[in-house]
């Protein structure tokens, strides 16, 4: 591609992924601009455009929605849009929206005081799951199976300083076999799908799940491309877990690492978002 | 070739890029390569409360 096209990178650290994507954007004869998130400085004006489009690969969720909204103001396309990242990477909004386009979801409740999540704990019945609005790899969640733990993991989270652990998310513990379903959607496209198995009730792969490559049902296709439709589409991976009432959506990350899918399945992920991201940036 | 600021230990540059991060050898600390040329490497960002996917 010689046509002055350039894909901005938008990136806290460089992991494996941000090294595969690099790789594809130069497979493709695409010119990268980084963008490290510790350095950027946005002005009210737009600059001079820097990139064609900014891929967004930052890990910190304050940072990635707050530069998405002023690539969007000066014009620039982001993948993912601003309203996906601030929907999907907040578990409270993407409840609500998964809820909205009536796409099944594990029971959830949330509170704002520490004396309504004890509440919403005994309405959703033991074992519950309290889990941080923003974040992932299954940091800070608690499995709660009794109004005595739950009690005592309130007090914790309320002496903890930060404010996303003012708002109290409280979901039922699906009992599903040792393992959830991850479904990566780039577009309108699934382009991997894997199993990810764990001995413990957290199966996310930073956690030492297994992982092994899925050939998705039509049924957690459908419900895939749903979900990501749910949160306006763009690069989103899928978490998908298999409860007794069938399948449900537990997560949709905005930012999904692929390291652990990619060598599961194999295929290529780093490609698809960058033709992705070539696309939306023609657009 | 630069050293670890932990451990001292040496750390090599292979074919790492800009803002990769990866562990020393030696003591597991996780660096953020600095710069390439020459290279230098800090210790990597900790992870914050709303890092995630």
């Amino acid at each position: 591609m010689s046509d002055g096209f350039r894909l901005g990178l938008f990136t806290t650290i460089v992991r494996p992924e941000e090294k595969a994507i690099l790789g594809a954007a130069g497979a493709r004869g695409i010119p990268v601009v980084r963008l490290d998130d510790s350095d950027v400085i946005f002005g009210l004006d737009a600059p001079s455009a820097t990139a064609d489009v900014v891929l967004n690969r930052s890990v910190s969720h304050t940072r990635a929605l707050y530069a998405a909204r002023c690539f969007a103001h000066y014009g620039t396309p982001t993948v993912n849009p601003p309203d996906v990242i601030e929907v999907a990477g907040d578990k409270v909004l993407a409840s609500l929206r998964l809820a909205e386009h009536g796409i099944p979801t594990p029971r959830t409740e949330i509170a704002l005081s520490p004396e309504a999540a004890l509440k919403a704990v005994e309405r959703i019945g033991y074992p519950a799951v309290l889990k941080p609005a923003v974040g992932s790899w299954g940091r800070l969640m608690a499995k709660v199976g009794s109004a005595e733990e739950a009690e005592q993991i309130v007090e914790h989270k309320t002496a903890l300083a930060s404010p996303v652990h003012a708002v109290f998310y409280v979901q039922e513990f699906v009992p599903k076999p040792d393992r959830d379903l991850r479904v990566f959607v780039v577009g309108d496209r699934v382009v991997a799908a894997m199993v990810r198995r764990s001995s413990g009730w957290r199966t996310n792969a930073a956690r030492g799940a297994t992982t092994e490559p899925l050939a998705p049902s039509a049924e957690l296709e459908e419900l895939a491309h749903r979900a990501a439709a749910a949160m306006g589409g763009g690069v989103l991976a899928v978490d998908v877990m298999e409860s007794p009432r069938g399948l449900v959506v537990h997560e949709v990350n905005p930012t999904p690492e692929f390291k652990a899918l990619n060598a599961a399945t194999g295929a290529d992920i780093a490609g698809a978002i960058v033709d992705h991201c070539v696309e939306v940036g023609r657009r | 070739m630069t050293e670890c600021p932990e451990c001292a230990a040496s750390v090599e540059s292979h074919e790492k890029i800009l803002g990769e991060v990866f562990a020393c050898p030696e003591c597991g600390t996780e660096l953020e390569v600095l710069g390439t040329d020459p290279f230098a490497v800090q210790p990597a960002p900790k992870e914050a409360e709303d890092w995630g996917e």
